[in-house]
């Protein structure tokens, strides 16, 4: 029984430089792609790298040991073995649904980020013209670009942001409206403040910069394209500035009251909003009680954040719940590909016919005796079994082979044998649907034996 | 047929305030035009109420203060639609609409209204109520953009800046907008002061002498914000709060004439 294999790692298992190592470029996709496979000897393969995740997804009528193929393929390029511990691996089902929750950006960094979906297509689209998509892994890759899609149109996932850079740009937003023109002041030269500086920047501020060593102005000012200024012109700077991002090692504050006061009377009285991401702060906390200054610390920062995340939270298992929706649906599909339910569903639409026009012939023959009836009724049954035995015998061939379900679902639209009815029938004959679920992730220890 | 349309309008005005404030406090995404749309649908039904009553040939229009008030919500509405084109404000649907219900409502008190009688009207009186109605319109929004402005001004300095602050504009644009409405509503206002001394002179008007000065208050006021805005550069939460105060004072203004009126007529 064929089955999906995926093995790869991502921002949660592996840093930057272990993920770098295994990127492939996008041009090189494909060329790679037809390498993997052939080596590995998978029916079908595809590959997603994008900076977050490397993920090689396969089926293979061997689930299990092509699992340990793709993983050596991999662990092949990390050329180190320590970091192989990074590799994650899934099967069956719960590799489909790694897809579903990768393309709809619920595996992301920033979860709900929309890029992740064009990278999956990207990815889908290289291994197309490789060569190396199949029935599986096609019809698996075109429902989760569907489970992406019903994600961020049923969910509020994909907006707001939650980096503390954005959010400073969104609230300079809702208090500037336009950012464009409105100037940016950096205070000091903190990490986190030249990200929210280049933030703003990008969102059409000017920037200036101000350092107590010029230096490191000069050099920031020309990273981030800003205008360096002296120290000295600190207050005249402040009447100017729209935004003020405070991020210095100084240990006591800075923007006191007392200087505010002049600054605020001669910016004439214009909205100020300082964010203050330096710890110890950098703004006494009176400030922000004058009118029109708005003073954000970076506990405030990290609330709304985690306001945002709170939502996200909510939005987020909303979405769960769309891709179990939709991975349900999944596995009824594969599930009337396989062999057992669709023979019996053959034999019981081959029996359902005889026995129709038994009943419908029966009555029009004069004085017919039981056992001639019985005749009759072996005969048909015994038609009904010939007829099937060559087509029984060649799909339990073909199940062992790569293109087994192709068979299958060949036979399956000849006689019009719906997925729903392989479900039901399943349920019927087996007990439970459930068995065949399990069967589908842990891949049936890989035999094809369960051609019963 | 007046009465049924005169409810069908109001019932429509209140439909759409509460769907604006649905839309403020929950954010209805999907049906975001709705309570513009009723909105549209309840202006309809008030023109078509105006036309209905309209006044008489022999009678000079905005002769009595059922139609000042009718008129008044009326250009409230048309005025915001104009407004919310321009600067991208639908959302202060919610803080006009029940304005517009109000004064509504107030005009269709308007059976114990006397008209003004016919020895006081002049052309004088037209403008000088016609003025004053502009002028109340344009007052009008600048209320709805300062209340909305104190609204999000204390959102941002309370950090709750989920739900409603998200939905409602940028402090500029509000600020913006509130300063553009009085600057155009003060020179209205002055001209139907002028106007209004003027027939009060000619005829023997020391009767309105509260109003008069409610309104010379009210004038006070709007001055008192534009001169501190344009020389000393006032901005945010006290110019709203100025402009707030002055619209509240020329409502009380119309008050004043409504019960006076009101009054006579009763």
């Amino acid at each position: 029984m064929r089955d999906f294999v995926l093995v790869g790692l991502s921002h949660r298992t592996a840093p930057v430089e272990v993920r770098e190592r295994l990127a492939v470029p996008r041009d090189r996709l494909g060329e790679e792609l037809r390498e993997i496979a052939a080596s590995g000897r998978f029916d079908e393969a595809l590959l997603i790298s994008t900076c977050n995740r490397v993920e090689l997804y396969a089926t293979s009528s061997d689930p299990i040991d092509a699992a340990k193929r793709a993983r050596d393929a991999l662990a092949a390029r990390l050329l180190d073995f320590a970091a192989e511990d990074a590799l994650y691996q899934e099967r069956g089902v719960d590799a489909v649904r790694h897809v579903f929750r990768v393309a709809s950006s619920l595996d992301s960094l920033v979860v709900g980020e929309p890029q992740i979906l064009g990278q999956v297509k990207e990815a889908f689209d290289a291994a197309k013209g490789a060569g190396t998509v199949g029935t599986l892994l096609g019809r698996c890759f075109t429902q989760a670009f569907a489970t992406a899609k019903r994600v961020r149109n049923e969910t509020g996932i994909a907006q707001g942001t939650v980096s503390v850079s954005s959010i400073a740009c969104e609230l300079a937003k809702k208090i500037f409206g336009n950012l464009e023109g409105r100037r940016t002041l950096l205070l000091g030269a903190g990490e986190m403040g030249e990200s929210a500086a280049r933030s703003l920047r990008q969102t059409g501020t000017q920037l200036h910069v101000i350092n107590r060593s010029e230096d490191r102005a000069h050099s920031l000012a020309e990273s981030c394209g800003g205008r360096a200024v002296p120290y000295e012109r600190l207050t005249l700077e402040l009447a100017e500035a729209d935004v003020v991002i405070a991020s210095t090692a100084s240990p006591k504050f800075i923007l006191t009251p007392e200087m505010m006061k002049g600054v605020v009377r001669s910016r004439r009285h214009r909205p100020l909003f300082i964010i203050d991401i330096a710890v110890p702060r950098d703004v006494d906390p009176r400030v922000g009680n004058m009118d029109n200054v708005f003073v954000y610390d970076v506990d405030d920062l990290q609330q709304v954040a985690e306001e945002n995340l709170s939502v996200r939270a909510r939005e987020a298992s909303l979405a769960e719940s769309i891709v179990e929706e939709e991975l349900g649906a999944f596995v009824t599909w594969r599930r009337s590909l396989e062999l057992a339910p669709t023979i019996v569903a053959l034999r019981k639409r081959f029996a359902e016919v005889a026995e129709q026009e038994l009943r419908r012939a029966l009555p029009r023959l004069d004085g017919v005796k039981d056992s001639d009836r019985a005749v009759l009724e072996a005969m048909s049954r015994s038609m009904v079994n010939k007829l099937l035995h060559q087509p029984m015998t060649q799909l339990k061939a073909g199940a062992g082979e790569p293109d087994g379900a192709l068979l299958i679902d060949a036979v399956r639209r000849l006689f019009a044998l719906s997925e729903e009815d392989a479900g039901a029938k399943e349920a019927s004959t087996e007990g439970s649907g459930e068995a065949k679920v399990t069967q589908l992730t842990t891949a049936a220890a890989g035999s094809s034996g369960d051609s019963t | 047929m007046k009465a049924g349309l005169f409810i069908a309008t109001a019932v429509l005005y209140a439909l759409a305030c509460i769907l604006y404030l649905l839309l403020l406090t929950r954010g209805a995404e999907r049906a975001r035009r709705l309570p513009g749309t009723v909105f549209v649908a309840a202006l309809g039904a008030h023109i078509a109420f105006l036309l209905l009553e309209g006044p008489s040939t022999h009678e000079l229009p905005l002769a009595d203060m059922s139609q000042i008030l009718s008129i008044s919500s009326f250009g409230i509405g048309i005025a915001f639609l104009l407004a919310s084109y321009r600067f991208d404000v639908t959302i202060l649907g919610a803080f006009v609409a029940p304005l517009s219900l109000m004064l509504f409502l107030a005009s269709g008190l308007g059976s114990s209204y006397a008209p003004v009688s016919p020895p006081v009207q002049s052309a004088v009186l037209t403008l000088h109520i016609g003025a004053n109605v502009l002028g109340l319109v344009a007052f009008a929004l600048a209320f709805a953009a300062g209340l909305a402005y104190l609204v999000q001004e204390r959102l941002l300095r309370r950090r709750q800046l989920s739900g409603v602050f998200q939905r409602l504009p940028s402090l500029d644009v509000l600020d913006t907008m509130s300063l553009r409405a009085v600057l155009v509503g003060f020179p209205l206002l002055t001209f139907g002061m002028i106007t209004g001394t003027f027939w009060l002179l000619r005829s023997d008007g020391s009767q309105f002498f509260v109003s008069q000065a409610l309104g010379l208050v009210a004038w006070a006021i709007f001055a008192g914000v534009i001169v501190l805005r344009v020389a000393a550069g006032w901005q945010g939460r006290k110019a709203a709060l100025g402009t707030m105060m002055g619209f509240l004072f020329t409502l009380l203004v119309l008050a004043g004439y409504a019960l006076r009126a009101a009054a006579e007529g009763g």
